[in-house]
């Protein structure tokens, strides 16, 4: 606890967005904070409150009045959403390590021990999943649902990627770009960083329980989200081999049907001029060839910039050393140059 | 520095230590100084822990390791950004490329090609799942682009560094490397290497992604001829839409008015016109969005790469 009061870098930083649901944030914090004090971690919280949720200012400015250790409040200007309040969490934390965790109780803090396991033993981020699970057979119904949709577009298996709970190397969190809807899923964007990620059993708290039903709008949006992900995470680079597949996918649909209706036609002397399925044919080649030709344009976006972005990240450089420059063994190690923060510096750097 | 030996490696933990050795004496032979540039593309085997004992004994070497697999293509352009000979030589991290020919392409280069490109004549691998598709791929590449390459999936080829610090790679277009630069006035020459089977591992190639090469090709083509004056390929590819809206037009103006023999005429004709007719259209205006795009994105980097490249080099 004295330590906390040195102002220096804590070990963890806990980044708490505070924007839809909120749950009793005192006890939130009490009971994290003694989790993390069990396992002697120096630590600092961060709430980031959005614009609607200013209704919680109070028991915040409260807590900070009567804890020790470091307690940050960002006031959002605006209703901005969890991706830009995780945002801002992120770039405040000053620790080594950052947790982020949902405004209200979805795991026991008694999890975090695993959690710090799984990061010592080399992951750079641990996704919390919320097991065993006691929702209501709805909510894991939605959730299978959902993860078995997202795991087959991306290939991955993840099986709660919208838990609130990551604990994360801080290199992972200065390189997340989260906007819009991604917050949902980190464990996809960080893994397509290059980083390792593990998921972690965490046991589900009773406040996280109740049915949650959303309305057609909420599941339209999470819909597009994932395709979002799916295509940040595969095509940004080949745009064509995405649109290009759909486009001729389409085309071939398309085609394929209106040659049946032309072979009924011409065979079977079906009618062919009161069928709307020969306008279905046309529209959907129609729609193919756009399809494609969007494709060629984003080839075209990408190949003028090409040059300065760098699709590749670097673990580490290493140097060759000659054995008879060290006179030790020890020092005989490869020099180890850690890789640059922005890889596009480093790609412009050497030409 | 003379030389760069630039080599992509992913899961090659039993080769690296024999490619090591071998790189070393055919580069020794060489005569000239040179470093060796390994890049580790993700490799989830031993790769790396052999890799970090090749540095603690060779002062030549420089290892690039990626956090993930990110593909052959990002592992040569991360090689060439650490590159600092004047000569880049790049090879397979398996052994089937035979180290004996660097001499051969860096005579090449010396007497003056910007890039020498290796063509494994006697292939030594599955006739089926891999030289036959690699001879369609090559037959097509040819075709379109109008180049006379005939193996340009090998990747042992020798480059000025010039050369390759104008050309831009991504995604999987080392494949495409040797025309493009070729066709962009580099004077680029084929030779005949030596070819090995596989002594370790399996190949991490297959029959799979023909299609997608296709796609690619198609960028190619229009990366190539037309990154300059999009509108003109898009009005190309609109062509044959145009022909068809004009026929189909005729066609059914003819029926109507002339020949007007079933009651179910009428659809059929004037849907294939609308057909032909909107997706020339479309076209046309993403030949315009196009123009747009080009105008508005990195110009100057395009057409510095576009510019440079015609010179073969030369200017420095």
């Amino acid at each position: 606890m004295r330590r906390n009061r040195l102002r220096g870098e804590p070990d963890v930083s806990v980044v708490i967005p505070i924007v839809e649901r909120v749950g009793d944030l005192r006890q939130l914090h009490n009971e994290f904070a003694a989790g993390l004090e069990r396992l002697g971690k120096t630590f600092e919280f961060i709430f980031v409150v959005d614009e609607s949720q200013r209704g919680c200012l109070p028991v915040l400015r409260e807590l900070q009045s009567l804890v020790e250790s470091e307690i940050v409040i960002v006031i959002l200007g605006g209703a901005f959403g969890e991706s830009a309040a995780l945002t801002i969490g992120l770039e405040r934390a000053r620790g080594e390590k950052v947790l982020t965790l949902a405004s209200y109780f979805q795991v026991d803090p008694h999890g975090l021990a695993s959690a710090f396991e799984a990061l010592d033993a080399g992951a750079d981020l641990v996704a919390g999943r919320r097991h065993p699970r006691i929702d209501s057979f709805f909510n894991r119904l939605q959730s299978r649902l959902f993860h078995s949709f997202v795991g087959r577009l991306t290939g991955t298996r993840f099986n709660d990627v919208s838990c609130g709970f990551k604990l994360m190397k801080r290199r992972v969190a200065t390189e997340l770009n989260l906007y819009g809807g991604l917050h949902r899923f980190i464990p996809l964007l960080a893994l397509n960083r290059g980083f390792s990620v593990t998921e972690v059993p965490l046991p589900q708290r009773n406040e996280d329980r109740g049915t949650r039903y959303y309305g057609t709008g909420v599941y339209l949006g999470r819909l597009l989200d994932i395709l979002t992900v799916f295509f940040l995470t595969k095509f940004t680079r080949t745009p064509l081999r995405f649109f290009g597949l759909l486009g001729t996918a389409l085309f071939a649909l398309g085609f394929f049907v209106d040659l049946v209706a032309v072979a009924q036609r011409l065979l079977m002397d079906q009618g062919l001029a009161d069928r709307p399925v020969l306008l279905l044919g046309v529209l959907l080649m129609v729609l193919g060839v756009q399809t494609l030709s969007l494709g060629l344009v984003g080839e075209i976006i990408i190949f003028t910039h090409a040059r300065n972005v760098r699709e590749y990240q670097v673990a580490e450089v290493i140097r060759g050393t000659s054995p008879r420059e060290a006179p030790r063994p020890a020092e005989a190690r490869p020099t180890v140059v850690p890789p640059p923060a922005d890889q596009r510096a480093a790609g412009g750097a050497a030409s | 520095m003379d030389v760069s030996i630039v080599i992509p490696l992913y899961n090659e933990e039993e080769s690296v230590d024999a490619l090591h050795r071998e790189v070393t004496v055919a580069a020794e032979h060489l005569g000239r100084e040179y470093e060796l540039i390994l890049v580790d593309d993700g490799s989830r085997d031993r790769t790396a822990e052999k890799l970090r004992g090749i540095c603690e004994r060779d002062p030549r070497v420089k290892v690039v390791r990626f956090r993930r697999n990110y593909g052959q293509t990002a592992a040569l352009q991360a090689g060439f950004d650490q590159a600092r000979g004047d000569v880049i030589i790049t090879l397979d991290g398996d052994l089937q490329n035979d180290p004996n020919d660097f001499g051969l392409l860096l005579r090449h280069i010396e007497e003056g090609y910007d890039v020498v490109s290796g063509w494994r004549k006697n292939r030594q691998d599955k006739m089926i799942s891999r030289r036959l598709p690699s001879m369609a791929a090559n037959w097509l590449i040819g075709k379109l682009t109008g180049t006379e390459i005939h193996d340009n999936g090998c990747t042992l080829k020798a480059y000025r560094l010039e050369v390759v610090r104008k050309a831009s790679l991504y995604a999987e277009m080392h494949r495409f490397l040797a025309p493009m630069m070729s066709l962009s006035g580099c004077r680029t020459k084929e030779v005949v290497v030596n070819h090995r089977a596989r002594q370790f591992g399996k190949s991490k190639y297959g029959i799979s992604r023909i299609w997608k090469v296709f796609l690619d090709l198609l960028t190619v083509k229009m990366l190539l001829g037309f990154i300059t004056r999009p509108a003109l390929w898009f009005g190309l590819l609109s062509l044959p839409f145009l022909v068809g809206t004009l026929l189909a037009l005729a066609t059914s103006v003819y029926v109507h008015y002339v020949w007007t023999p079933h009651n179910d005429y009428p659809l059929v004709l004037p849907a294939a016109t609308i057909l032909f007719a909107f997706a020339f259209a479309h076209l046309i205006v993403i030949g315009f969005f196009a123009e747009l795009v080009v105008k508005v994105g990195d110009f100057k980097e395009t057409e510095a790469v576009l510019a440079t490249v015609e010179t073969g080099g030369k200017e420095s």
